[in-house]
């Protein structure tokens, strides 16, 4: 058995890691692959578009059933094979999320599924910021191994993938992920790429992939598909397929370094000068309005 | 489902592998299928065991039931003689290590407990900050000065339900920490969150021995016997046991209580890993033997005459004494069988009396629940029902022994809820019952009522359960119970009921359980 590739994709909320999820599971299926992918957020809905836009059960519900959850309550099959696990979590505002996160994937490392199922990848799409040790766990040692942000140009996004390098240097000592690279999507405009490169490079970070904004993803999640499944000769689906080779040959694995607050907010602003100075420059003309927060 | 194999039908009932590179155990649900609500014949819980549709249930009312850490870790891992333990957690969850090193006190160091026995443990003290920013940095610290004040040979670390809810990475910690300190650290998983089973702390402690003290046997002891005891085993029973295997030149390794670092390392040298209660050595003996093939059998306990023969054939088998064992045996027998024989016509005279077998009700344990039940019957006593404090399928095959043996009996799986066990008793109105020290204990009755066990902390020879002379002191013990009312005489004048008689009318002791879907 070749050593399972164990990915986590981070990101702010709404910014698309879902979405980006699951059309990489689409694409790495149909390259063959035996992928797993494991929503990672109380909201349950990572691996939707993989199975016609129907949610399954999840592993907290399993356990909250208080039966002996056998591997068959809690692994479910989507497009092109990939399997699909929820970890799932507690309604809007009680109980505790990321403890919900740390029972969910001990249960999916005791009940061993990843040596029943043998996949090549594993995918983890886990919620924003980091904001609490639960969310955290993917990163730890023995999780996953490689560790990939999806951002967009949109500064609060830029934010929550600065804390997710915070919480990677956290654990880079103790045997926890490393990261491998930015994922940006949305990316309309070139300013939008360049604030994206520019944050990267500020912190010694690299860009696995630049996804556009496309018509076709809201096509096919209109139908709960990904890109890959309902147009799988699009251009869009073919940046999928660009992502998913890169993710199984990249090798690179580093600790990145992350802006500290004041560097951070500075940086920002630096962006927002420049980018008021653009629009003024263009007020002849049509160009974009607000281009940093085109992307929600 | 249809198994192809016996060993396959086995696997769907119990974890049987024992996976050291994971942090932590499985639960006790998800190992064993655990559960601790259940009204029922034996048989019945049996049989929804063996098919698989046995259901754990929630309970509406409850009045009693301990954690992993609490119930079972904070008073005894204390107590290991060159080890320090750290608590991670806010500081009440320690408190009841405190009493015990009073309780210890009752045992005479003439009777073998060290002179010198402070009980080396801190505590985190984990407040509103800690749990907002993370207390990693706090642990680090408290374990550099545990090695500072101590100098141990190993570093216990208990977690916290605190500490599993804001994730705290304790692998990360130790991990930092181990290359600067001489004591081995071994961070023990007993989050009380994890389980409602507070098995899952036995099995917890057990991973975290197997994983981070065991050493590699350099040579094979070819006469130690593992031994792990429960709380529950009195100091008269170490007595015991030891006397019994130093007889045939055995030497008994007795842990986790007063027992030394090293005794830990060694346990992969031992001959056996004998069992006095199944379902708290059950991991011990799984893992020692899966990792370094010592042997192991989970039953019977040494608990009665007839037990305590088979606990003796075992070790004997294993340890190339069968010989040596079957003398022990004549000999034991020449003494202790007259004694054992008075108690139980003293009994069948009781029972001429009054015209049926005495009846016992017992709060057992799952090992109890195992080794009491054919006890009671050795004595001539009918159990016509039993309260166990919860069940799993490790058990499963033992409990069928056990009915093959002694008949078919009503089983209360009820974490010894007092209400709960006072309806059972008052219904059912045995001549004896026997309740849990701090548990469930609290009703009155003028009929025998007694205690199920005493506590390790107690050195008297009649507290004693185990081997010969306990099987004797036992029985002496059960008949005084019988005959001596005055306390519940004194107890019914004195106060008030606690229940109202509607309780009792209620059919079914498990009246709070909810049938959910």
């Amino acid at each position: 058995m070749t050593k399972i590739r164990s990915v986590a994709i981070y990101g702010k909320g709404g910014i698309g890691k879902s979405t980006t999820t699951s059309n990489l599971s689409a694409a790495l299926a149909d390259m063959g692959k035996r992928v797993i992918q494991i929503g990672c957020d109380p909201k349950s809905d990572s691996t939707n578009n993989l199975r016609g836009g129907r949610s399954i059960p999840t592993v907290l519900d399993a356990i909250r059933s208080g039966k002996k959850v056998e591997v068959e309550d809690i692994v479910y099959e989507g497009f092109g094979g990939v399997l699909c696990i929820e970890a799932g979590g507690p309604e809007p505002g009680v109980g505790c999320a990321g403890r919900g996160i740390i029972a969910a994937i001990e249960l999916l490392r005791q009940k061993k599924v990843f040596e029943g199922y043998r996949p090549d990848v594993v995918l983890y799409d886990v919620l924003g910021d980091v904001v609490c040790g639960g969310f955290s766990v993917p990163i730890r040692e023995g999780v996953a191994e490689q560790v990939y942000t999806v951002t967009s140009a949109d500064f609060m996004a830029v934010y929550a993938a600065n804390n997710l390098f915070k919480g990677i240097q956290k654990y880079a000592n103790s045997g926890g992920a490393l990261f491998s690279g930015i994922i940006a999507n949305s990316v309309a405009l070139p300013v939008q790429r360049e604030i994206i490169d520019d944050f990267a490079s500020r912190t010694g970070t690299t860009i696995a992939e630049y996804i556009p904004r496309s018509d076709t993803i809201t096509r096919s999640e209109l139908l709960g598909q990904t890109a890959v499944e309902y147009d799988p000769d699009s251009e869009q689906a073919n940046v999928y397929r660009s992502l998913a080779r890169t993710l199984l040959q990249n090798e690179k694995k580093y600790v990145p370094k992350p802006l500290e607050a004041g560097e951070l907010k500075e940086w920002a602003e630096s962006w927002s000068d420049r980018l008021l100075a653009e629009k003024n420059d263009m007020r002849s003309g049509p160009g974009p309005r607000n281009v940093a927060s085109t992307s929600t | 489902m249809v198994f192809e194999t016996r060993d396959e039908a086995d696997s769907a009932l119990y974890e049987k592998k024992i996976d050291l590179s994971q942090t932590t155990c499985p639960n006790r649900e998800q190992r064993a299928n655990g559960i601790n609500i259940f009204y029922g014949k034996a048989s019945d819980l049996i049989g929804k065991a063996r098919s698989g549709c046995l259901q754990n249930h929630e309970r509406g009312f409850a009045q009693s039931s301990g954690c992993s850490l609490n119930f079972y870790l904070s008073v005894r891992v204390g107590t290991i003689r060159d080890a320090a333990t750290i608590f991670h957690a806010p500081v009440g969850c320690s408190s009841s290590a405190l009493g015990y090193r009073e309780l210890f006190r009752g045992v005479p160091v003439e009777l073998g407990r060290p002179a010198e026995y402070d009980l080396h443990w801190m505590t985190t003290n984990l407040r509103e900050k800690d749990v907002v920013y993370g207390a990693g940095d706090k642990l680090k610290k408290a374990i550099y000065e545990a090695q500072r004040r101590y100098d141990p040979k190993a570093i216990f670390i208990l977690t916290s339900c605190t500490t599993g809810i804001i994730g705290e990475d304790i692998e990360g910690a130790v991990a930092d920490v181990q290359p600067h300190i001489d004591a081995r650290i071994v961070p023990i998983h007993c989050e009380g969150v994890r389980s409602r089973l507070v098995q899952t702390g036995y099995d917890a402690f057990w991973h975290a021995v197997l994983k981070y003290l065991v050493k590699k046997p350099e040579k094979k002891q070819t006469d130690l016997v593992n031994v792990a005891s429960m709380l529950s085993y009195t100091w008269q029973d170490r007595l015991e046991i030891q006397r019994l295997l130093g007889k045939v030149g055995l030497r008994a390794n007795l842990i986790p209580e007063f027992a030394t670092v090293e005794q830990f390392q060694q346990l992969s040298e031992a001959a056996v890993t004998a069992p006095l209660c199944p379902t708290y050595t059950d991991y011990l003996s799984r893992g020692l033997e899966q990792e370094y093939g010592v042997l192991y059998f989970m039953y019977p306990p040494p608990m009665g005459i007839t037990n305590t023969d088979e606990w003796l054939r075992q070790i004997g088998k294993h340890t190339g004494k069968s010989d040596e064992v079957e003398e022990l045996i004549e000999e034991e027998h020449r003494v202790w069988q007259p004694k054992m024989q008075a108690i139980r016509s003293e009994f069948d005279r009781i029972a001429a009396e009054k015209g049926s077998k005495v009846s016992v009700l017992g709060s057992l344990g799952q090992g109890r629940l195992l080794a009491q039940m054919p006890f009671f019957d050795e004595l001539g006593l009918t159990a016509p029902a039993a309260m166990s404090q919860d069940y799993d399928n490790l058990i499963l095959e033992e409990l069928e022994e056990v009915v093959s043996r002694v008949g078919d009996f009503d089983l209360l799986v009820n974490t010894f809820q007092a209400a709960e066990q006072s309806h059972i008793t008052t219904n059912l109105d045995p001549d004896l019952t026997l309740t849990c020290p701090f548990q469930g204990g609290a009703y009155k009755r003028i009929k025998g009522a007694t205690r199920i066990h005493a506590l390790r902390g107690d050195p008297h020879p009649w507290s004693a359960q185990s081997g010969y002379t306990g099987a004797v002191a036992y029985g002496n013990f059960l008949l005084q119970a019988l005959k001596s009312r005055s306390f519940q005489k004194t107890l019914k004048e004195k106060t008030k009921d606690s229940y109202r008689d509607w309780w009792f009318k209620q059919g079914n002791p498990l009246y709070y359980m909810k049938t959910e879907l």
